[in-house]
């Protein structure tokens, strides 16, 4: 575990160092996540001067749940989204060669090998717009759930990067992941929705099949109607069977990989 | 330390008539078509050794480096690496072994190499008095101590081959495998990747597994070398034995002084060999081996024979007639 904490640590150093080498691109693609906040936070704002409720929550539950969706995004664009975007493409052109002959699991090694230094410094905004949405939020929220939704912000994150596992291992055998890939950005959004606005099948395959809804909305769900320990155990299972079934593809996969001729 | 015991790849792949006819027939149905990489090879190799695994394109080599690497899954037979099947990937076994590949770069393009060392250093959990020890040598070996905190993206082709050499020997493996590791460079740097390659085997013992196009790589580095065929072992054995087996004849070149006489009379000479090249100052001729004395000597009792010169066949020619056919091979 300790020789896992240095490596990543190590990835992290080298990721600083490559990032800082582009500094035109850098500071890029900080104004561009800096704009993607900004829409999102007039997208409630704007829908909530024509309504007083959202799948039953008012706006100051929302921007507590916005904050949540900030959060776990700019995790999975820190730590994740580099290296799952290009996943793919290692695949299909067969340069996992040299991550399966390492002496490190490769799932972790090709999981986590790039950290986007530049979403880092945009995790600090998202940490500051839930703090402020925490703070501010009208009723007095205790320590232990306002934790406890911190805690499950990083189970959805765990779950965020389970899902789009599962749509990429498939590239494997299909060779390209373009079409599987489209689809898990098509559901994305679902995700970053309070699962309440949706209604029958669509709501139910959202938490179960497809369980985008437990990514975000699930956390605000267990803060704000106070329901933390049913939430909790359908997101802790939800994530479970996930993260078998991906480890499960991914042992399949490797099985399958068929490198690239020289 | 490599066992090799009817060791097989297929892979399975659809084929497509041409045109977009052919797409939108292959888009509803696929015609599958198997082909086997590599067929039934046994072999074995022992700690020191260096063997060339020598192949026209296609051949199979990279395919058996690949499932020798534990990189990819065998469809038959079964290998031992270090004791360990490389395909079940232990972390024993990935601890102890190396692999280069000419054609693909393992470290990251924009850090300096001796940050992609640090990085291989807890890769490998190597102690800091053993990593410096060994990248001090392989650097200096390599004499690239200087380069190395340049961006990767910075340095040529040969200075960046020389620094996957030291990312992959840096854990001091026992078993390494060099997939083309002097494609693409210029005579100079190959020579160097040779001669570092002969003095780590004589330090450090390892069995190494070099595939190659260029021959002077195949014979500066091995002495024993495996020639594949449409994936199947067609020889195990040494270069001697190659030449032994596989050229019957060897290549007398008379250099003549020159004279008033012009160029001797082919059909003269044609009565002492098959004749490469005849002209008023040089005669080259492929000899049966048995007949080379006694045609040196009749070269040099009838011409003007300034220098001469016995040679065998050119190992590349020998192992080029074996690959395109077996039995054609007897020159």
């Amino acid at each position: 575990m300790l020789r896992y904490a240095r490596l990543y640590a190590c990835f992290v150093r080298f990721s600083f160092s490559r990032a800082m080498e582009f500094r035109m691109d850098f500071f890029f693609r900080i104004g561009m996540d800096a704009l993607w906040y900004f829409v999102n936070l007039a997208f409630f704002w704007v829908l909530y001067r024509h309504t007083a409720s959202l799948g039953g929550w008012g706006y100051d539950q929302v921007l507590v749940f916005v904050g949540g969706v900030f959060f776990v995004d700019a995790l999975h664009m820190t730590i994740f989204s580099n290296n799952l975007w290009w996943l793919p493409i290692t695949i299909n052109k067969g340069d996992l060669d040299y991550y399966l002959v390492r002496p490190v699991s490769s799932l972790f090694f090709l999981s986590l090998r790039d950290f986007a230094a530049n979403s880092f410094v945009n995790l600090f905004m998202a940490l500051g717009v839930l703090a402020w949405t925490l703070a501010h939020f009208p009723e007095p929220l205790g320590a232990l759930p306002v934790t406890l939704y911190i805690a499950m912000l990083f189970l959805g994150l765990f779950l965020y990067y389970v899902l789009h596992m599962l749509f990429l291992i498939p590239s494997f055998w299909m060779h390209t992941g373009g079409g599987l890939r489209e689809i898990f950005y098509a559901l994305e959004p679902y995700a970053t929705r309070p699962h309440g606005v949706f209604r029958g099948w669509v709501r139910r395959i959202l938490v179960s099949l497809l369980p985008f809804a437990l990514i975000m909305s699930f956390p605000a769900q267990a803060l704000l109607e106070d329901l933390a320990l049913p939430v909790l155990a359908h997101m802790a299972g939800a994530t479970a069977a996930a993260f078998l079934l991906m480890l499960w593809l991914w042992r399949r996969g490797l099985r399958a990989y068929v490198s690239a001729s020289s | 330390m490599i066992d090799v015991e009817n060791l097989g790849k297929t892979f399975s792949v659809h084929a497509k008539e041409p045109g977009l006819k052919g797409s939108l027939k292959a888009l509803f149905r696929r015609q599958v078509v198997t082909k086997p990489a590599v067929r039934d090879v046994r072999f074995h190799v022992d700690e020191g050794e260096i063997v060339g695994l020598v192949g026209a394109n296609g051949a199979g080599k990279t395919t058996l480096v690949k499932m020798l690497a534990g990189i990819i899954y065998p469809t038959a037979g079964d290998a031992r690496v270090l004791g360990f099947r490389p395909w079940e990937r232990d972390n024993r076994f990935r601890r102890q072994i190396a692999l280069i590949m000419g054609q693909k770069a393992q470290l990251w393009w924009d850090l300096p190499a001796e940050d992609c060392f640090l990085l291989l250093k807890e890769i490998y959990q190597i102690p800091q008095d053993r990593y410096r020890a060994a990248l001090d040598e392989l650097a200096t070996l390599l004499e690239v101590r200087t380069l190395l905190n340049i961006q990767i993206r910075r340095l040529s082709l040969g200075e960046r081959m020389k620094m996957e050499l030291i990312a992959a020997l840096l854990h001091r493996p026992r078993v390494v495998y060099l997939d083309e590791p002097t494609i693409g460079l210029d005579l100079t740097a190959q020579r160097a990747i040779r001669d570092f390659i002969l003095r780590y085997r004589e330090e450090h013992r390892p069995a190494m597994i070099v595939t190659s196009h260029y021959m002077e790589d195949i014979e500066r580095l091995c002495r024993r070398i495996l020639i594949l065929r449409e994936g199947e072992l067609v020889f195990d054995g040494s270069l001697e034995k190659v030449v032994r087996t596989y050229a019957e004849h060897k290549v007398v070149t008379a250099h003549l002084a020159r004279t008033e006489n012009g160029a001797p009379v082919s059909s003269d000479v044609e009565r002492l060999g098959q004749i490469e090249l005849c002209n008023d100052v040089t005669i080259r001729l492929r000899v049966e081996r048995a007949r080379v004395a006694e045609v040196a000597a009749e070269l040099l009792r009838r011409y003007p024979v300034a220098d001469i010169a016995i040679e065998e066949i050119d190992i590349g020619t020998i192992i080029e007639r074996i690959q395109r056919a077996r039995q054609e091979v007897r020159t």
